[in-house]
């Protein structure tokens, strides 16, 4: 190429002048993104450009999920929540149903295969998106995760806050949401003045104060007696009915087979089930 | 940023000041420390700097005429040393100016010592030649070519000793050796803010695991502990700055007394050394802070 070139001295220094032009704004491309990733004005820019809502769906294709000490959590997963669902996760301990409900909120990512969150491929996404994908996503723990120092009330707030939700709108979403889940005489309480399931209640208040398409709970009812695992059942069928997807790992038989819903039953990493109005399966 | 945003992060990163005091407070201190050794520095770099430029506008070569010489013979050297590469500037100065100049500077007490010697013929001085370099790192260089003139034209050529010159190499080097010294406090003075910053991000792992959780955004969970960093560099900045600035008043009153007109030393007024100087020491106790930060951020903040 350079021989031929050379022959012809003009096409020479056109193609240098080219490249010379070509480097110049690759730099300057590499810096001017280099500078916006360095102030954070990328996400400001990705709120204004926020692509349209996808479709309130959480789809895997062939997930594998294997962690640094060889353990294969999840072998080819094939599955796919609608909007407005209600989902129940079965299966023995250790089958992988908590790795599967952390691949839903991206805690944790799959180590081969595609999940997508409303059509965002959550490997894909940069880090800095993640956050936009989990505001669509209210998270129930079975230990519920709330913080000792904070009030009911402060605990819910939090996650407002937490997103930069103006300070007006915060007091009467907290108080209508406590309110939704029977707390609004104990807002001021501390965690440790509440019971088990008054603490779910507020647990379940905070994933859902930001209005997420999704609610995923992790055993939500594990820690708690039989009435209070009752309770909570009945609060997420009512915010299941309000349309939001509600997804959750559990062991409770009786709740299993008393309130019908979908079923996915995991043994050892694999979808061994997935029935509409399923039975729970197994003796405890 | 909104503004209840920051009000948050701001008490956020107060309280993570008052959750670890003590060593909040060791972080500052070694803060203090690294800035006020870089305080004197550049104390030192500004007023070497000041004062070489000062030297530079003076400071020439004095090259000695040959009285034998005509005026015409004079001029030709004169032009000469002109054509010099080197040379900035040259004049001539004829005898009776450098009298006159000699009388000024003795003052008084010279009248009577030089009465004798106003006429033409008894003028002991010669005519010179000051040359002023182009810059001061060639004054040796521009010396030794003037040397070359043989006695007929040239008697002498004094470049006064270049007693500036070698005061500027010798502080050259106790600046580097200061900067050196003072990079290593500050490498120390980062990670001891990393560590308070960590043990911030230790204390408030669960919210943070919350805050994540529910969406936050990556920098709204940043922010605190880049301001908690920043206003331990900004309150390790103040004492180094007054101490710096009340040093360099009382010794520039020293070396500068305010009624005599002749000096040993020309100083950086105070007024203007103190704005750069706390300007500058305040900006690197920020850096600082913020270097610190960004150690603990990146290698504790999982998010
Ligand atoms: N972070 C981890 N690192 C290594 N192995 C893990 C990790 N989390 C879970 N496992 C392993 O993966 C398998 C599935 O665990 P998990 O998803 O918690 O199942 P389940 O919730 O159904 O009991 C188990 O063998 C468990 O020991
Ligand atoms: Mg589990």
């Amino acid at each position: 190429m350079k021989e031929f070139f050379s022959t012809e001295n003009h096409f020479d220094t056109l193609i240098l002048e080219e490249s010379d032009l070509l480097t110049t704004i690759l730099l300057g491309v590499l810096g001017a993104k280099l500078f916006i990733w360095y102030i954070g004005f990328h996400e400001l820019v990705y709120l204004a450009n926020k692509p349209e809502e996808g479709d309130d769906m959480i789809e895997m294709h062939d997930v594998w999920k294997v962690y640094s000490n060889g353990v294969e959590a999840l072998r080819g997963v094939n599955v796919s929540v609608g909007h407005g669902e209600f989902v129940y996760i079965v299966g023995p301990s250790g089958a992988g149903k908590s790795s599967f409900i952390k691949l839903m909120y991206r805690e944790e990512k799959p180590t081969h295969g595609i999940v997508l969150i409303n059509d965002v491929n959550v490997k894909r996404v940069r880090d800095w998106k993640i956050p936009h994908v989990r505001r669509k996503i209210g998270v129930v723990f079975q230990d519920f995760k709330l913080l000792p120092s904070m009030s009911a009330y402060e605990n819910v707030a939090f996650a407002m806050e937490a997103i930069e939700v103006p300070k007006r709108k915060i007091k009467p979403r907290v108080e209508e949401v406590l309110e939704l889940v029977g707390l609004n005489d104990r807002m001021h309480a501390l965690p440790s003045q509440l019971s088990g399931g008054e603490q779910q209640r507020v647990a379940i208040a905070r994933a859902i104060v930001n209005n997420p398409t999704f609610i995923i709970a992790d055993e939500p009812t594990g820690n708690l007696d039989p009435e209070n695992s009752w309770d909570i059942m009945y609060l997420l069928e009512e915010i299941n009915n309000r349309g939001t997807t509600v997804v959750m790992a559990t062991h409770n038989k009786e709740i299993v087979n008393t309130l019908r819903q979908r079923v996915i039953a995991i043994e050892q990493g694999v979808i061994v089930r997935d029935e509409e109005g399923g039975e729970y399966g197994y003796e405890d | 940023m909104k503004i209840d945003t920051l009000v948050r992060h701001l008490r956020e990163a107060y309280r993570g000041l008052r959750r670890n005091t003590w060593m909040s407070f060791a972080a500052v201190s070694a803060v203090s420390v690294t800035l006020l050794i870089f305080g004197v520095f550049l104390v030192l770099a500004f007023n070497i700097s000041y004062m070489a430029k000062e030297v530079d506008k003076t400071v020439g070569i004095m090259v000695e005429l040959n009285s034998d010489l005509t005026a015409d013979q004079k001029e030709e050297v004169l032009n000469q040393i002109k054509g010099n590469k080197m040379t900035a500037d040259a004049t001539l100065i004829p005898k009776e100016d450098a009298l006159r100049e000699f009388k000024e500077l003795l003052g008084d007490s010279g009248n009577d010592i030089l009465a004798g010697l106003d006429s033409e013929d008894e003028n002991p001085l010669p005519d010179t030649i000051k040359v002023i370099p182009n810059d001061i790192d060639q004054f040796e260089a521009l010396t030794e070519d003037l040397k070359k003139y043989p006695e007929e034209q040239v008697l002498g050529v004094d470049n006064g000793g270049n007693l500036a010159k070698s005061v500027l190499d010798y502080s050259g080097l106790v600046q580097n050796i200061m900067l050196g010294f003072g990079l290593v406090l500050a490498i120390m003075a980062a990670f001891l803010i990393s560590n308070t910053i960590k043990l911030t991000i230790i204390a408030r792992k669960r919210e943070i695991e919350i805050q994540r959780l529910v969406g936050a955004s990556n920098w709204f969970i940043r922010w605190p502990f880049f301001i908690e960093g920043a206003t331990m560099g900004m309150l390790g900045s103040i004492s180094p700055i007054l101490i710096t600035i009340v040093l360099y008043w009382s010794g520039y009153n020293m070396l500068n007394p305010a009624n005599e007109p002749i000096t040993i030393m020309k100083l950086m007024p105070v007024t203007e050394l103190s704005l750069y100087v706390s300007g500058t020491i305040l900006l690197m106790g920020v850096l600082i802070g913020i270097w610190g930060s960004i150690i603990s951020v990146r290698r504790f903040l999982k998010i």
